[in-house]
């Protein structure tokens, strides 16, 4: 018969013997793999971020698959290393130190504006790390206070620049409302949107303030119409209340033209907001999966790769692969130490560099963003977003 | 009761630790707090300086809503004011660490004060519903009193420094987050020996009574705010330290129930409640991602198992609220219960 006691033992004797075995595994591993460069990643695998964590560690993986197949760089193996972090900042940082005080990391990516903030002094300390991730905030930018991290996109404020542009050289002197949340993420581009919008010749009519993912908006829809801009941007959310927003200026049968910002732009999210958001518009810094013009060979690859459609959080964490490794291969190249210094100059020394179709035009990165963008319509119809403009890039 | 520790005095009575066992068992947690340091990595000093934190505020919020039986939602509200003065005074003034750690601490305590004034006519849910609008109030005043906080962007703090030698690393700020957490939780122990604190806990038990064997309802559960937004303040300036950034997004009424859920794994009324709870709530979902990075699961394990983890977090709080709703550290007085009346049956 089996006793209780049997049970215990057995239940401790195989949890160790499993623990013994994977640990000697790992530890092999870790001896194995000694000269690899190590990508660490802070992913919001869940929580509220989780629906773009997911896409980008898949769009990392994908990218090093791709890479390690070519031989690394320079025959090194380039080892992904994520961690969950439910997008909370205390454990995003336990998930680095988690895997910088066991791996030799050279390479990172963050999840958030707050992880960027609060890892930075440990970047700077350390030196040996560069930085990206999923924050786009303007802060982030400023390259003396983040001296190794860079963002795979325009910051917040230049995506909004991005669409205004749009808008100036559409509509002339046009009426904007802005509608942000009232988070740290939606007033990111404010100031700079008031200043932009001046020096284009537009003007801001109102101005509406909504808590993040509020349902009621019954009275900021009665203020836009009161505003009655022709353009209405919106930043600081996924997706509510941008389809309350819609579909209630439809009943009121409003002119204006909706607009998002890189985080309400994928292509699932959008015509999940339901019929009413058909010629819903946005900026987007990378072409959609399914996009065919032009020649874009990466694209293709990753088609080939998953043959289901793949969210642009996919492409941004794919792309950031790229760059980080591409900073990487540079600075080994030029015989340089794999520091975070060094890796930083090369990234900067990047010109005219060809994504292989992920971004329309060739970049170059000059600074800590990369302030290049399109602006798509979505066409409810197709279930798809089609491009509206052609790529604006605020560095010319 | 331990065999064979009868207790001969008053004094012996009320002791904090009663016999040569546990004080050998007490030296024998400070030499492992000493030495912790010196034999783990990065990861494991910054879980343990969180861990401190997390606990220092678990106290506080235990002496209100254990002790106290006050429920309260603004545990996380009076961390960021806490946060915020420290953040503040490092940055504009530079002054000393530990004395901005107290400012953040009387801030703090000065706002428990008002909040606390409700708690008189309200009780349960309605005080926990004003609490949460201190908590609102803060977050507004955070993101829009922005020539003092830095608004939405919040604030970044340089590095504290104590005698010249700048706390940039967790191993540094362990030296001065985990003595401090100590301190905390002895001034917590000890103010359960006093007058103050069995009219705390009087209050919990039955307020028309307390106040008919002379205790004055006012004065009292204001002094608990106090003393708790007084702890949360000095572990929301442990916090701004540690992070060396400060945002009102920093401080979510989830922090609060966070806190609230401490106390209620820990063991409502119990200093190592308090301890336990806050260690639970810290590092159980670590130690669900070490032992789902075991399981030999191939690439995808971390896509597979996050979310199971989560709802097993989840789980493991419910399962603890149905068959232990004493906590956690009921089931230790069971383990040290076992040991002490070994070989007999408990």
């Amino acid at each position: 018969m089996i006793t209780k006691r049997t049970l215990c033992a057995t239940a401790v004797a195989t949890l160790a013997a499993l623990t013994l075995s994977t640990s000697a595994l790992a530890q092999k591993a870790k001896v194995e793999s000694k000269e690899d460069i190590v990508l660490g990643g802070s992913i919001p695998m869940t929580g509220v971020f989780a629906f773009a964590g997911i896409g980008v560690d898949q769009g990392i993986k994908d990218y090093l698959t791709i890479l390690n197949e070519k031989g690394g760089i320079k025959g090194r193996k380039v080892r992904y290393v994520p961690e969950d972090t439910a997008y909370k900042v205390d454990q995003s940082m336990a998930a680095f130190k988690k895997i910088t005080s066991q791996n030799k990391v050279n390479l990172y990516y963050g999840d958030s504006t707050g992880f960027a903030r609060t890892v930075n002094p440990e970047l700077e300390r350390a030196q040996s790390m560069l930085m990206t991730g999923a924050s786009f905030a303007k802060e982030l930018s400023d390259e003396k206070k983040y001296p190794l991290q860079f963002m795979v996109g325009p910051n917040y404020s230049e995506m909004v620049g991005i669409l205004l542009q749009y808008i100036a050289k559409t509509k002339p002197g046009a009426k904007i409302a802005l509608v942000y949340s009232d988070t740290e993420f939606g007033r990111d581009p404010v100031d700079a949107a008031r200043t932009d919008a001046q020096r284009l010749g537009l003007s801001i009519a109102t101005e509406i303030v909504t808590p993040p993912a509020s349902v009621d908006v019954s009275a900021e829809v009665i203020k836009l119409r009161r505003a009655d801009p022709d353009y209405t941007i919106f930043h600081g959310y996924v997706s509510a209340p941008i389809p309350e927003f819609i579909n209630q200026a439809k009943a009121l049968n409003l002119k204006t033209a909706f607009m998002g910002t890189f985080w309400s732009m994928d292509n699932s999210t959008v015509m999940r907001m339901g019929p009413n958001v058909d010629g819903f518009l946005g900026v987007m810094p990378y072409r959609y999966y399914y996009d065919t013009e032009g020649k874009a060979p990466m694209l293709e690859r990753i088609r080939k790769m998953r043959p289901e459609y793949q969210s642009t959080a996919y492409t941004q964490g794919f792309l950031s692969a790229m760059l980080l490794t591409e900073a990487a291969r540079r600075t080994l190249e030029a015989g340089n130490e794999l520091n975070g210094k060094n890796m930083k100059v090369a990234l900067s020394s990047i010109r005219d560099f060809d994504t292989g179709g992920l971004i329309g035009v060739p970049l170059s990165i000059k600074g800590n963003s990369i302030p290049i963008g399109r602006i798509y319509r979505a066409d409810f119809k197709q279930q798809k977003m089609l491009p509206a403009s052609d790529w604006i890039n605020l560095q010319k | 009761m331990r065999i064979g520790s009868a207790k001969e005095t008053y004094a012996a009575d009320t002791a904090l630790f009663d016999s040569a066992t546990q004080h050998a068992w007490v030296a024998i947690l400070l030499v492992a707090l000493v030495t912790f340091p010196f034999v783990v990595d990065d990861y494991w000093l910054y879980l343990a300086c969180l861990v401190a934190i997390n606990v220092a505020s678990t106290a506080g919020l235990n002496v209100l809503t254990g002790y106290t039986g006050l429920v309260s939602m603004g545990q996380a509200a009076f961390m960021g004011l806490g946060g915020y003065t420290v953040a503040i005074l490092q940055i504009r003034f530079g002054t000393p660490m530990l004395l901005n750690l107290l400012a953040g601490g009387v801030v703090a305590m000065l706002a428990g004060l008002v909040v606390g004034l409700p708690s008189l006519r309200v009780k349960g849910l309605y005080l926990a519903i004003a609490t949460i609008a201190a908590g609102v109030l803060a977050h507004f005043i955070f993101s829009h009193y922005t020539s003092l906080t830095g608004g939405t962007g919040g604030l970044t703090l340089p590095p504290a420094q104590i005698f010249g030698l700048e706390l940039d690393d967790s191993f540094k700020l362990y030296w001065v987050i985990v003595p401090i957490t100590a301190l905390m939780l002895l001034g917590v122990a000890n103010l359960f020996r006093t007058r103050i604190g069995r009219a705390f806990i009087a209050i919990r038990d039955r307020d028309i009574s307390a106040e008919v064997l002379g205790i004055p309802l006012l004065p009292y559960k204001l002094l608990s705010f106090a003393i708790s937004s007084f702890y949360a303040g000095v572990a929301g300036g442990m916090f701004a330290y540690f992070f060396r950034a400060v945002t009102p997004e920093s401080f979510p009424l989830l922090m609060s129930i966070f806190f609230l859920a401490s106390v209620i794994v820990g063991g409502m009324g119990s200093v190592l409640g308090s301890i336990l709870g806050a260690v639970f709530m810290t590092l159980v979902p670590e130690v669900l991602k070490l032992v789902v990075g075991w399981l030999p699961l191939g690439d995808n394990a971390m896509l597979v198992l996050s979310p199971v983890r989560t709802i097993v977090f989840g789980l493991m709080i419910v399962l603890f609220l149905i068959f232990e709703p004493h906590g956690l550290a009921e089931v230790w007085r069971r383990v040290r219960r076992f040991f002490h009346l070994w070989p007999f049956k408990t």
